[in-house]
């Protein structure tokens, strides 16, 4: 287990791969924590990848400030790992909360990455997700890490996933809630306190970036990764079929298939983003297909977009 | 080293050796909470913070009387000795940069009780296969869950606007008391042949 400093705090991650490969970063959802990408990993080194994981300040194994952890000391934490990583190419993406540190990343060092992917991500709090996001912190504070897992397990998963862990819930949350605490929680998501929209930074974001959205993701809906999409000049929106807001970890085979796809084609130089939309495969390696042209993408159905 | 307490007798219960020495700990934790909380208690109520803090007396109260009675002692000759360093480890501690003494009194019980509730996770401790209906495996999941709850009080205080000019002194301060608190809890469980789950791994 290897740690960075961070001031006073100390950083767990982990590098496996060559270490001459093109390297993935992978950054946590705020409720997470580094094992659950080692599926990614081995997937991913299988590709000829190097992969860095991390605990985020506050999460795991990493250090947690015990009153306040801001958005900012996680992009510096991020920006150390980064610089672990020698001068080859760096692909960076993040889940979630994850997504937007990766977002957060993008803006301010992009010249150092040669790809990102922001998955079931954001970078605005629309009503529905500030109020969202304000009852899970409620949900926390009243029961605890197991009561906001159980809020978010069915909102950010399919039936078809739970119905064969359902008779064994407590264990498959049992490693999150050992690893993570109540209060670095709520540090965690007190750090929107003072969240200010990053939409207006986006277009500075001048790598290629393809954006992940579960089909079903009613967490982070469609219309906050079409912001993505609409101001991030050479980006492309991806739609995962039948998935929710925790698709990496309900479809890891195809995600990961996606990413080291996608990072081929930036190294290869064939990557176009042109702002287009695509929906991904049912399974990995399957091929993307365009989203139907002439039809609005962020409707749940099938209806001509207006034209301007 | 293992991560969690045991091994547990056939019927699922922690040995009484270890419910001891952790209910010892987390009694004496708690009941320093709970006497600090009803020294700073007046008769009558004054300001309405305070019906919280006579909230987290009765709530410390309660975890201190739980723990005596679910616990199944043991004799332990070396309780004496680890008793008295943990009560001298609740005194009151420095609260620097805080020249209103009434202020930095508040801060250091505040501090005190963050630690103790959001830094000692007891029922972390237990293993899978812990027998659910065991009144120490219970209470140590109430403490547990309990504490959650009571840090609030403090996480509002000492987040709150009345300590911004102070924010870095009362971070600080937080910070040492949690290193200090975890501390005493993972000797504690070292000296029952039980790591905690974050020092597991050495650190550099």
């Amino acid at each position: 287990m290897a740690f960075l400093a961070h001031g006073p705090y100390r950083i767990r991650y982990e590098l496996d791969g060559p270490s001459g490969a093109p390297a993935y970063v992978l950054v946590n959802g705020l409720t997470q924590y580094a094992e659950l990408w080692t599926a990614y990993r081995d997937a991913l080194i299988g590709r000829g990848f190097r992969v860095a994981t991390f605990d985020l300040l506050g999460q795991g194994e990493s250090d947690k400030p015990t009153l306040f952890i801001s958005q900012d000391d996680q992009v510096a934490a991020l920006h150390l790992l980064i610089c672990e990583l020698g001068d080859g190419p760096v692909f960076l993406s993040g889940i979630s909360f994850g997504g937007l540190i990766a977002l957060r990343y993008a803006t301010a060092h992009g010249q150092r990455l040669s790809g990102l992917v922001p998955m079931s991500c954001f970078a605005e709090l629309p009503p529905q997700l500030f109020l969202l996001g304000n009852a899970l912190r409620a949900g926390l504070i009243l029961g605890g890490t197991s009561y906001l897992q159980d809020l978010l397990l069915p909102m950010n998963v399919s039936d078809a996933w739970l119905a064969p862990v359902l008779d064994r819930l407590d264990a498959v949350k049992r490693q999150g809630w050992l690893v993570n605490d109540v209060y670095a929680l709520q540090n965690l998501m007190e750090s929107f306190l003072e969240f200010k929209p990053l939409t207006q930074q986006l277009p500075a974001i001048g790598i290629p970036t393809m954006i992940l959205n579960g089909e079903f993701d009613f967490l982070t809906p469609r219309a906050l990764h079409d912001t993505l999409r609409i101001q991030i000049p050479n980006s492309s929106l991806v739609i995962i079929p039948r998935a929710y807001h925790a698709f990496t970890l309900e479809k890891p085979a195809l995600t990961a298939d996606l990413l080291a796809r996608f990072a081929d084609d930036v190294l290869a130089e064939r990557w176009q983003g042109n702002k287009a939309v695509w929906i991904a495969p049912e399974e990995a390696g399957g091929d993307l297909v365009p989203f139907p042209d002439g039809y609005d993408h962020l409707r749940a159905i099938p209806v001509r977009r207006a034209t301007p | 080293m293992s991560k969690f307490l045991g091994p547990l007798d056939l019927d699922g219960r922690v040995p009484p050796q270890q419910q001891t020495r952790v209910s010892a700990f987390l009694i004496s934790a708690h009941g320093a909470l709970g006497r600090r909380f009803a020294l700073s208690l007046p008769m009558r109520l004054e300001s309405a913070w305070q019906t919280e803090l006579n909230a987290q007396l009765y709530n410390e109260a309660e975890i201190v009387s739980l723990l005596m009675r679910a616990t199944s002692w043991a004799p332990d000759l070396a309780l004496g000795y680890l008793a008295a360093s943990w009560e001298i480890a609740w005194f009151p501690g420095p609260t620097e940069g805080l020249s209103d003494h009434a202020l930095a009194a508040a801060v250091d019980v505040a501090t005190l009780a963050h630690a103790v509730h959001a830094g000692i996770r007891p029922a972390a401790l237990l293993p899978v296969e812990a027998n659910a209906n065991d009144p120490f495996v219970m209470a140590l999941r109430r403490v547990e869950f309990e504490s959650g709850r009571l840090l609030q009080a403090q996480i509002m205080f000492l987040k709150g606007d009345s300590l911004v000019p102070f924010r870095d002194g009362v971070s600080a301060v937080l910070e040492r008391r949690h290193l200090q608190v975890r501390k005493l809890w993972r000797d504690m469980l070292q000296s029952l042949g039980i790591a905690d789950g974050t020092e597991i791994e050495a650190k550099p």
